[in-house]
């Protein structure tokens, strides 16, 4: 039985004559915590926004749940994307909609799906994400971080198999990153397959089941959270631990 | 001016503004559905369909209306294309706003932010889905005061069509000034009634862009 949920093989790309990452390879089980660690362009952004097809790779697969994501096929794309929630640094919630209706929105035009399942599940995750007080506010009303879990609340309304963060704390004011994590935390306790680019090394060593470290394009280092922060084996791993930590 | 003569020309003036805003309203509309169209094609990111949509507004905003209304009352006949004063007046305003539409629509499109439709893609909308429930709707609330603006022109661009014996508020009062042989009276109350309409749709469009500004 295989239980590889997604998988690259060869991922390169570049923006013009900017290789942004070379020949990546990543394989990310079911319920596995994937953390990517790195300085700022390094390409780990560009790398998780390829594997949602946000970013189109110049050669290399991506492999979804066994099915390989081909680049020329919308539908397929599309059918395949949805698998997959994403959850951007800047939120990016619709803001011309309620709490709600941001949340209610994807399952409702995408899937069709009928309004009072859609509304009943909608409610169940802002009340999970403890948001059920602000269901009617519009996003604007909202901090950074009751944004942030709005989003997350949006993304897995479409019941997604495998969560993508995206630097999700990077635009917090620092008091408000917790929340954000600790909802982050349960997602991965309940099981949820997670690929996560972010700055927060104290996430990366609780939650991680694998680490990865990016630079200049490339893997630099792999391993569980033990290995990358307690015992690096790479030394441009340690120079940029120590700057961070 | 007595009022007598007053009481014989305002039937007569009003009955022309209301022809002025049935054109307005009209061409609007077209001009609206247009302006959309055109601005989706302007801002396509293939460059053969692009520029079709650049050729569009480059023709009606570089040539004037008059001589746009002119080819389409009295140059289509030449080849066989006869059109009524009103509907060469509809096609004309229609086609004309809708090259000024398509500016004002494709501007308040590239005022949304990027992270909108990467988010909608993200979340599997097709490119439609996308234009339809996330850009529009908030390109809407952009657009409303300068499409305002383009209602207000519009309703004075309309007294141009009087030129191809469109018998609309502005030939009204040119008719009444060469029936009457007064030059003044006719005129100043079209003036006036002018100047009801673009105050009445400015303030409806002022009382829409506060109703849509709930976010």
């Amino acid at each position: 039985m295989n239980d590889t949920m997604i998988e690259t093989k060869g991922l390169t790309k570049s923006f013009g004559r900017l290789k942004v990452f070379e020949n990546i390879n990543v394989k990310v089980k079911k319920g596995e915590v994937l953390v990517i660690i790195g300085p700022s362009g390094s390409g780990k952004s560009t790398f998780l926004r390829c594997l949602n097809h946000l970013e189109v790779p110049d050669s290399g697969t991506v492999v979804i749940e066994g099915e390989i994501l081909d680049t020329r096929n919308k539908n397929h794309i599309r059918r395949v994307v949805e698998k997959m929630g994403m959850v951007f640094q800047n939120f990016n919630l619709f803001p011309h909609m309620t709490v709600l209706q941001n949340v209610m929105e994807a399952p409702i035009t995408v899937k069709r799906e009928k309004r009072d399942v859609v509304m009943e599940r909608a409610k169940n995750l802002l009340d999970k994400v403890g948001l059920s007080d602000k269901l009617n506010e519009y996003p604007s009303k909202l901090s950074g971080g009751q944004k942030q879990r709005v989003a997350i609340a949006r993304a897995l309304c479409m019941e997604p198999d495998i969560m993508l963060f995206d630097e999700p704390t990077s635009a917090l004011d620092p008091e408000l990153v917790g929340e954000v994590l600790n909802v982050m935390k349960n997602l991965a306790k309940e099981g949820m397959t997670m690929i996560v680019v972010t700055h927060e090394m104290g996430f990366a060593k609780e939650v991680a089941d694998k680490v990865i470290f990016m630079d200049g394009g490339r893997i630099v280092e792999e391993g569980t959270p033990e290995q990358i922060f307690l015992n690096p084996k790479e030394s441009r791993t340690r120079t940029f631990l120590e700057k961070v930590i | 001016m007595d009022i007598g003569t007053l009481k014989s020309i305002i039937p007569v003036l009003l009955l022309g503004s209301a022809i002025t805003i049935q054109l307005t309203l009209i061409s609007i509309t077209f001009g609206v559905i247009i302006g959309i169209i055109i601005a989706m094609v302007k801002i396509s990111s293939s460059r053969i369909i692009s520029s079709i949509g650049n050729f569009y507004t480059w023709i009606f905003r570089g040539t004037p209306l008059l001589l746009q209304l002119f080819v389409l009352y009295y140059g289509l006949p030449a080849i066989g294309i006869r059109l009524s004063s009103f509907q060469a007046a509809i096609i004309g305003l229609s086609l004309n706003s809708g090259a000024y539409m398509a500016e004002i629509i494709r501007s308040g499109i590239l005022a949304i932010d990027k992270g909108q439709t990467e988010a909608a893609r993200a979340l599997g909308f097709t490119y439609f889905q996308t234009m339809k429930r996330i850009i529009l709707p908030q390109a809407t609330r952009i657009v409303i005061p300068p499409i305002g603006n383009e209602i207000n022109a519009m309703i004075k661009d309309t007294s141009l069509v009087s030129a191809i014996t469109m018998e609309e508020l502005m030939r009204k009062a040119s008719l009444l000034v060469s029936a009457s042989g007064d030059p003044l009276g006719p005129y100043f109350v079209a003036a006036c009634l002018y100047l009801f309409m673009t105050t009445f749709f400015t303030s409806l469009f002022s009382y829409a862009e506060k109703k849509l500004s709930i976010y």
